[in-house]
């Protein structure tokens, strides 16, 4: 397996990625680098409030010279990943988990569509598989999860005639710290071997939803998984 | 029935035409459309219903309804989006009837179209609140009395297909009835060893909200006809209530982590 460094389709292209403290993330950064992008790399924490989410942005387009063409959007709290039996979930916690993750996500959805209207643009959003299998001791952070699936897929109705596409990248449990592997959530073990790596693997996918071949793709999830979950 | 070859459980299956009599249910947002039918269908099915609404002038009438029809029915006024409204009014329920099986949570507002770049914090918290809230207090509130009813324990949560396909018209509606379907997966996996049954109903019925939907949109009404295959908006008792009553019965307990479309053959997307 080698990394697809011929591939320059994103150069002059200026993207903002969320949640980059993750390996995961900061693995999408880099293949989405070395595509020739240049990119903002932003934490979880930092799009948490409206204030710190548009200075991140208006950072990004300042310093990078430029409208924010691309966002790959996988900021979650850290707190979302901790499994729990749901009986001891407090309404702390569960405004910690799923309103947190909602308006972080609807934050960055509203500061990135600012900068695409009128030029278009590329959302990608980071959407474990395990939000569409259901996980044990994880309902606060699958509930979170497919929230901001759905709202991706209304984004993209919406901004269609914009010339905005949103679409999801799903990858496999074992990318988060969670607990769960692919097995766990199918009777199939990984079609591809194993969950893969995030700037090798994943990062292709990445870089094909940011660029213009994916023109036509909106709404869509992308299970990058090693082929576990295969539905529909 | 010559014999129990087959057959599971206890043997024979109910057959009655009540199959939820002994047990009790409370459905949300149970004071007009597919609460209402909802309510009216698990009361028809031998269970004693609490009408859970936000306002007495509407839950009083139906609870009066079916009791009307000789069957158990009381109203209780409830607030979803308050945890302490959610706790009185399951401890009303189990003090008024003695048990809780079934939890139906359907309550929900904030269906006022608008555009994702301009949505206010006013309409995100009535979705987020009655939607995402309501089914968490519904769920974590109800669990002693489910997982304590011996394998009969029911949470149903009533989503969408807007929840599984996005909405152009109601973009925010999408994540919160996705976020029920999500809710209903991870909780039937976890509460499968308490025996309890986790699933959604994703209806399309003829409801005040619908109805005053055509009014604004009269093409609506057409488009959903024309979509659907059997060329017609659905009842709420009939149609959908009558999924929810499978749902709670024994028929039902090998059915878990599952989301029933009930919209006449419309989306076909799962």
């Amino acid at each position: 397996m080698s990394a697809p460094q011929d591939d320059r389709s994103l150069e002059g292209r200026i993207a903002v990625v969320t949640g980059a403290e993750r390996p995961l993330v900061a693995g999408l950064a880099l293949a989405l680098r070395s595509a020739g992008a240049a990119v903002a790399e932003v934490s979880s924490d930092e799009v948490r409030a409206r204030t710190s989410a548009e200075a991140a942005f208006a950072a990004a387009a300042a310093t990078l010279g430029g409208p924010v063409g691309i966002v790959v959007h996988a900021a979650i709290p850290e707190i979302a990943f901790e499994a729990i039996d749901f009986d001891q979930v407090d309404d702390a916690r569960w405004e910690a988990v799923w309103e947190v993750t909602m308006s972080a996500a609807i934050h960055v959805l509203q500061l990135g569509f600012e900068q695409m209207r009128g030029r278009g643009g590329r959302f990608v959003f980071v959407t474990p598989t395990i939000s569409m299998s259901g996980a044990a001791r994880l309902v606060p952070y699958t509930t979170a999860v497919e929230g901001i699936r759905l709202l991706a897929k209304s984004a993209a109705r919406q901004w269609g005639p914009d010339g905005v596409t949103v679409n999801c990248l799903a990858p496999a449990p074992e990318h988060f710290p969670i607990g769960v592997a692919s097995i766990d959530v199918s009777l199939a073990p990984p079609a591809l071997g194993g969950p893969g790596d995030a700037a090798l693997d994943l990062g292709p996918v990445a870089v094909f939803l940011a660029g213009d071949a994916s023109h036509a793709l909106t709404g869509a999830t992308l299970c990058a998984d090693g082929g576990v979950w295969m539905a529909p | 029935m010559s014999g129990s070859e087959g057959m599971s459980g206890s043997g024979e299956p109910d057959v009655s035409a009540e199959p939820l009599t002994g047990r009790t249910a409370i459905v949300t947002g149970a004071g007009q459309g597919v609460g209402e039918g909802i309510a009216r269908a698990l009361a028809a099915g031998g269970a004693n219903v609490v009408v859970a609404a936000r306002r007495a002038e509407t839950g009083d009438p139906v609870a009066a309804a079916i009791r009307d029809r000789g069957q158990n029915a009381a109203c209780i006024v409830t607030d979803v989006t308050s945890r302490e409204s959610m706790a009185h009014c399951i401890y009303e329920t189990v003090a008024q009837f003695g048990s809780l099986e079934i939890m139906v949570h359907n309550a929900f507002r904030g269906g006022t179209p608008h555009r994702l770049e301009e949505l206010s914090q006013e309409l995100w918290e009535q979705n987020s609140r009655t939607a995402v809230w309501g089914s968490y207090y519904s769920a974590v509130l109800a669990f002693p009395h489910l997982s304590a009813a011996g394998g009969n324990g029911r949470l149903i949560l009533i989503t969408s297909p807007s929840g599984v396909e996005g909405s152009v018209n109601i973009p925010i509606y999408s994540p919160v009835k996705a976020a029920q379907r999500a809710m209903a997966k991870s909780l039937s996996r976890e509460w499968g060893e308490h025996g309890i049954t986790v699933n959604c109903i994703a209806p399309v019925a003829e409801t005040p909200a619908l109805v005053s939907a055509f009014e604004h949109n009269p093409v609506l009404k057409e488009r959903i006809e024309a979509r659907t295959s059997l060329g017609r908006i659905g009842d709420p008792e009939r149609d959908i209530g009558a999924v929810a009553r499978f749902l709670a019965s024994d028929d039902a307990g090998y059915v878990t982590g599952q989301t029933i479309v009930c919209d006449g053959g419309s989306f076909m997307g799962l």
